[in-house]
């Protein structure tokens, strides 16, 4: 019974840590977005459904020097994400998922305005889970500190609208244009009701040809973008929700991410990379068998200087919703 | 969906010199707006009194920050003779464009901030974030792409006549 609510406690952990698993997009009327989800089935489960609305408010940008810097007067940048995920359970230790965003950009300012959507970048996951946290309630031994490890790798798959593309304007940008392969950690620990999760990911883009910019034939060159990291701390709280066991997780988690400067034609573009921190919390729903999960999520950009660089300040609302087939 | 299979090819059309237009070689159109502190001005008289003019369309993104940034620190410096023109075209109005400008950190630097209201001069030009414009002293197009390194300005200027 224990080992049962135990995989019960871990899938909920799971709920609330795969949201902060995925790199904050780099979206936007400027920068193209993108979807990283990365979905983990739950133990008890064989499939996950997971579907969510993300909204992302611009609110100003961090220099390359990490000076916060607010957007013209008049401006309401702001870009809503669809997002599709399924994931398989392929094995007791296997799985894999697939995130396909749909993406809409609206962008207004004082003299210019702007809606476009189209697909985002999709992602293709998998997971191995190479450790399983087996004790959630107390620690007895030493063995009961082992978390849990999942191991995975990601490829983004170049399937939204990139600069690259036939398109007319920077607005119209949904996707990098890029094919990135990610290297991905998860590691959880619970001691109920806390629970602890870190996620580590680290991504290298594939270098490809350009012959086209917004729409534009020209001089054909290669260039690949820097190679890109993210990590993110988390603590959850599980409160149960009268006695039948359904459960709300409170998290609250800060994330980094940074991209290394570009390359063209082999040379390196010394302004292009970035860096971002942010704090989120988020709120889990989970009903008594822990099949069904409705979320609420928060991430931050904190509009001071420092706490990013050449990359967009915003805000991201997240709901989204989730079932589990055993 | 063209980024699933990056193609490498040189595919830019062929364009017939001496006729005006927004692509290479071509002869740039004219216009005249107003700068960001209400004064008239068109390429024409710039172009009179320059080696060249650079057009460079922001909009006041951290990408076109980190653009017009180095553009200041690396590329400015090296061509006294030629005149760095910023169109902004998303705010507006003289004054909203002055606001960006001073609020960016761009109030009395080398660039003049063309207030681009109803966006004439981008769709003259078919430009959007970033696009960058070479126009030599003769009024031909040298140069008109993306920013990136800022690597392709500096040799198309220091080929200008």
């Amino acid at each position: 019974m224990r080992i049962s609510i135990l995989t019960l406690l871990c899938a909920a952990l799971l709920w609330g840590a795969a949201p902060l698993a995925a790199p904050p997009a780099f979206a936007g009327s400027c920068c193209g977005g993108s979807s990283g989800a990365a979905l983990a089935v739950p133990k008890y489960a064989r499939q996950l459904l997971d579907v969510s609305v993300d909204v992302e408010k611009y609110d100003g940008f961090w220099n390359s020097n990490g000076r916060y810097t607010s957007d013209p007067p008049g401006s309401d940048l702001t870009q809503y994400r669809l997002n599709l995920g399924l994931g398989q359970r392929l094995a007791p230790s296997w799985q894999a998922s697939i995130a396909i965003p749909y993406v809409w950009n609206n962008n207004k300012y004082s003299g210019l305005s702007s809606s476009s959507n189209g697909p985002g970048d999709a992602t293709l996951g998998l997971w191995y889970e190479a450790l399983d946290d087996t004790t959630a309630w107390k620690i007895r031994e030493l063995k009961d500190l082992v978390p849990s490890l999942l191991i995975g790798s990601s490829l983004l798959i170049p399937t939204g609208i990139s600069p690259y593309d036939d398109v007319k304007s920077s607005f119209d940008v949904t996707g990098r244009g890029f094919y990135r392969l990610d290297g991905n950690v998860l590691l959880s620990k619970m001691l109920h009701p806390w629970s602890t999760s870190v996620a580590l990911s680290y991504g290298t883009y594939i270098e490809r040809s350009v012959n086209r910019e917004y729409g534009r034939y020209v001089e054909p060159y290669r260039k690949k973008i820097g190679d890109r990291f993210s990590a993110s701390v988390s603590l959850s709280y599980i409160y149960y929700v009268g006695t039948a066991g359904d459960a709300l997780t409170a998290t609250a988690s800060l994330s980094h991410l940074q991209e290394a400067d570009a390359t063209i034609g082999g040379r390196r573009d010394p302004d292009s990379g970035f860096r971002k921190e942010a704090v989120g919390g988020s709120l889990i729903y989970s009903s008594t068998d822990h099949d069904w999960s409705v979320r609420a999520s928060w991430n931050h950009a904190i509009r001071a200087n420092g706490w990013g660089e050449n990359f967009p300040a915003t805000d991201i609302f997240t709901l989204g919703v989730g079932y589990a087939f055993r | 969906m063209d980024d699933l299979a990056p193609s490498g090819a040189d595919e830019r059309p062929a364009v017939q010199a001496g006729t005006t237009g927004p692509f290479v070689s071509q002869i740039a159109p004219d216009f005249t707006v107003s700068d960001s502190l209400g004064n008239s001005l068109s390429l024409s008289s710039v172009r009179a009194s320059a080696q060249g003019v650079v057009l460079y369309f922001t909009m006041w993104c951290p990408i076109c920050d980190t653009h017009m940034s180095n553009m200041r620190s690396n590329v400015v410096p090296l061509f006294p003779n030629v005149r760095f023109l910023l169109v902004d075209y998303v705010s507006g109005s003289v004054a909203n464009a002055r606001n960006a400008e001073v609020a960016n950190g761009y109030a009395g630097s080398q660039f003049t901030v063309l207030a681009d209201t109803n966006q004439a001069v981008l769709g003259t030009y078919a430009a959007t974030m970033g696009t960058t414009v070479v126009i030599d002293s003769a009024g031909i197009i040298q140069m008109s792409e993306d920013y990136k390194d800022g690597v392709r300005l500096i040799d198309v200027l220091g080929s200008l006549p």
